[in-house]
């Protein structure tokens, strides 16, 4: 088998064997409970899931909860980078304000969801705030690891040629710690999508979490299952996409993986 | 009589503090001058404090008592006069090779006077002189280890410094491309020009036969706490190249500075 | 290495000064609401002290405890015997991989409903859940520590003549070992955090019935009585809680494996 030659065929077609395998044990159980509520066989469900793609219920309920997460990503970011900057680049700054993180890192962002709701009430801005707080933490955290992890050579060879310190910042130690910042960013997008799950379930009126709710209080399991598959497909995404962002903004970095 | 001291220091103590235990005494009354256009080696046992000495010249570090100057200014701060190169090159992996040598002229003071077609030639001209011509756009992560050790060479010596720090420049490179590069060095550093029309090098390593292969003078040192414990004459001709490391005199230096090192080399074995 | 600062007073000190600036600008300016429901320190602290005296808010944490326990068991008989034979044989890597790297993206809490669907809402649903998140970080880290033992070691034992089965036995199991103890550590924490977010959902759903657990617990506080300063207590809690597992977790790791770097 020329596997050397073309492993990525080679790997898609494993792939599809096995997903193929597992559909059909898939189709066997469906077929032996027969209880469509239960366990819809896998064509109900790829018939459910091309009637909503075609009506477009899928993409917008998935448009809707992707732009929380930009959003709130947004957020997040603009305010975790500069706070893990400052932390990084100062130790009595981080001394001063890391406590009062590290009470309320333990804290997870599904865990505010009862009083967001209080303050919030149903609607936008509870996924969005709650999705900005999952983020908020992985992203300053990764943050001021990077900043910390930074090569102090690499800063101090700047410093030999005279280079001002607000320059060694922008020009040495963002680029030197850009690649931790994208990991972080990773899993900021990572725990940002499940918090939108919990948090558009219980407490907003649009969404993929919501709808996944809708439609199983309507007992329609194919639904529920094509709504759960697209939080996959969503998620798989941007996970890819922010794998890709660190391929392009930092490519030296790959070769250390 | 002596020649004006490029670089001089004077009863020179350093003190580091370590949690939960007594003060780290690296420099014990160190007193060494480095002539101007002179090629000085630093040799000692691991531990001894030469790369102190080299972070107090470059100014990355003060002293705990006192004095360390270059043409009777004190140091008080890294600057483009004094270039450093470190051990692991310290290149910016996210620069090309281009990028790297320019980085200096770009966003320091070295090149303020420069518009940005002088730059550019002056960048040329350093990658030529280390023999980088070709390799402007790779990243370091595309270069050997001797290429990246020209590459940190290029890049201090594009901001055109008075005086050249090395931490054991060679020491990550295998025993072939070392020789290689101890040639290209004193090429570079311009070994068959006057001392008033050379740059002052003041280099740290362990190899000792290196030691006597590059320098014109030797500081041997020794450690617990670090003091000068000698300081040898390299009456060796200049050009120097494969034929000096076959010279009997060549051989006499390293033997003699080994015996004055190889007790506190064994000692850190054991320890 | 940072070098420490010489009084371990100023070094904590400094940091507790934030927290309590912002705890007493809290208490303050609530208090001049004066309003009966503005969540206050004070108050947080009383309604902390009626729910542990009164043994609630303990059942309530037990309760959901013992769900996160049963779900990381049943993960872990199901995610470290398949991590590491996914890590010793590429066979069963290249057939069982691609659906749990399908099913990884999928976040425990979106499953709730299929969950509920299949099994109510009653605990049985909860432990699902909690199974179903703490099985991927186990076994992801799981097969990274399998396959990732110093070949070196493989080559060692092989050259003294030892069989296959006693190489995973006695060099790749203990050699994995601290990668399967971070991936129940990370489980560890993903599955309390789905647990909470299940009895809230849960109890969101059902109405507030009888699912019981410190995630329900917050909710009936938010839908029936509102009973801000409790459902504060609850979230100081769940902190505690998830720290404290971490905290256990590592111990227990440092002690098993005193040779493994944390």
């Amino acid at each position: 088998m020329t596997q050397a030659s073309h492993p990525r065929l080679v790997a898609t077609f494993i792939y599809v064997r096995t997903m193929t395998v597992f559909v059909a044990i898939w189709a066997l159980v469906a077929w032996l409970t027969a209880n469509p509520i239960l366990l819809p066989s896998p064509l109900t469900v790829l018939g459910a899931a091309y009637d909503l793609a075609r009506d477009l219920e899928l993409f917008q309920h998935a448009g809707i909860s992707l732009g929380r997460m930009v959003i709130s990503i947004g957020i997040a970011s603009a305010l975790a980078i500069p706070l893990g900057l400052a932390m990084g680049l100062s130790r009595r700054f981080e001394r001063i304000v890391d406590p009062t993180i590290e009470v309320l890192r333990p804290i997870s962002g599904i865990a505010w969801i009862p009083l967001a709701l209080f303050i919030f009430g149903i609607g936008d801005a509870l996924p969005v705030f709650i999705m900005t707080y999952a983020a908020f933490f992985p992203i300053l955290l990764g943050t001021v690891g990077g900043v910390r992890a930074v090569d102090q050579r690499l800063v101090d060879a700047a410093r030999t040629m005279g280079i001002p310190q607000r320059t060694i910042v922008t020009r040495v130690v963002i680029p030197a710690a850009l690649p931790s910042l994208l990991v972080a960013l990773r899993l900021g997008v990572a725990l940002s999508w499940t918090a939108v799950v919990a948090a558009e379930l219980i407490g907003a009126p649009s969404g993929l979490g919501y709808a996944v709710e809708w439609y199983r209080e309507l007992l329609m399991t194919p639904q529920v299952m094509s709504f759960i598959a697209m939080i996959g497909v969503i998620g798989y995404v941007c996970d890819a996409g922010v794998r890709w962002m660190n391929r392009r903004f930092a490519p030296w970095a790959q070769a250390l993986r | 009589m002596t020649a004006a001291a490029k670089l001089r220091l004077a009863g020179v103590n350093k003190r580091f503090a370590v949690a939960g235990a007594p003060d780290t005494i690296a420099l014990a009354d160190f007193t060494l001058d480095v002539r101007q256009g002179e090629f000085l080696v630093i040799v000692g046992p691991s531990g001894c404090g030469k790369t102190t000495v080299l972070n107090l010249l470059a100014g990355l570090d003060t002293p705990s008592g006192g004095t360390v100057s270059i043409d009777d200014r004190v140091i008080t701060a890294p600057g483009p006069d004094r270039g450093v190169m470190f051990q692991d090159y310290a290149l910016f992996p996210w620069q090309t090779v281009r990028g790297n040598v320019e980085f200096g002229l770009r966003y320091g003071p070295a090149g303020n006077a420069l518009d940005a077609a002088a730059r550019n030639e002056r960048v040329r001209r350093t990658i030529e002189l280390v023999g980088l011509t070709g390799a402007e756009q790779k990243y370091p992560s595309q270069l050997s280890g001797g290429m990246r050790q020209r590459v940190a060479l290029a890049r201090l010596m594009a901001n055109e410094p008075e005086v050249l720090l090395m931490d054991e420049p060679l020491a990550a490179l295998d025993a072939q491309t070392r020789i290689i590069l101890q040639d290209e060095l004193l090429r570079i550093w311009g070994q068959d020009r006057p001392a008033s029309q050379r740059r002052t090098v003041v280099f740290i390593t362990h190899a000792i036969d290196e030691a006597v292969f590059l320098a014109d003078r030797i500081a041997v040192m020794t450690t617990h706490p670090g003091r000068l414990k000698a300081l040898i004459d390299v009456p060796l001709p200049r050009p120097r190249g494969d034929a000096t490391r076959a010279l009997p005199e060549f051989q006499a230096l390293t033997q003699h500075i080994w015996s004055l090192i190889r007790d506190e080399a064994y000692r850190a074995t054991v320890t | 290495m940072n070098v420490k600062a010489a009084n371990p007073l100023e070094r904590y000190g400094a940091g507790a000064i934030l927290p309590i600036v912002l705890l007493l600008a809290w208490q303050v300016v609530g208090a001049a609401l004066h309003s009966p429901r503005t969540p206050l320190p004070s108050r947080i602290v009383a309604a902390a002290v009626t729910l542990v005296a009164s043994g609630d808010l303990p059942m309530a944490i037990l309760q959901s405890l013992g769900r996160v326990f049963a779900g990381f068991v049943v993960a872990a008989l199901i995610a470290i015997p398949l991590g590491l034979a996914m890590g010793n044989s590429r066979a069963v890597e290249r057939n069982v991989d691609p659906v749990v790297e399908t099913f990884r993206p999928i976040a425990a809490i979106a499953i709730l409903p299929l969950a509920i669907l299949w099994l109510g809402t009653g605990t049985a649903a909860a432990v699902m859940i909690v199974a179903y998140a703490a099985f991927f970080p186990m076994i992801v880290n799981t097969v990274a520590g399998a396959r990732n033992v110093n070949p070196t070691l493989l080559q060692v034992a092989a050259t003294m003549g030892l069989k296959r089965v006693t190489i995973i036995r006695t060099v790749v199991v203990p050699a994995a070992l601290p990668s399967i103890g971070v991936g129940l550590r990370i489980a560890l924490g993903v599955g309390w955090t789905a647990i909470v977010a299940a009895e809230l959902a849960v109890g969101a759903k059902a109405g507030g019935g009888g699912s019981g657990g410190i995630g329900q617990m917050m909710f009936v506080f938010y839908a029936y009585s509102i009973e801000l300063n409790r459902i504060i207590v609850c979230m100081i809690a769940v902190g505690l809680v998830a720290l404290l597992l971490d905290r256990l977790l590592r111990a227990a790791m440092r002690a098993l494996m005193p040779w493994a770097r944390t």
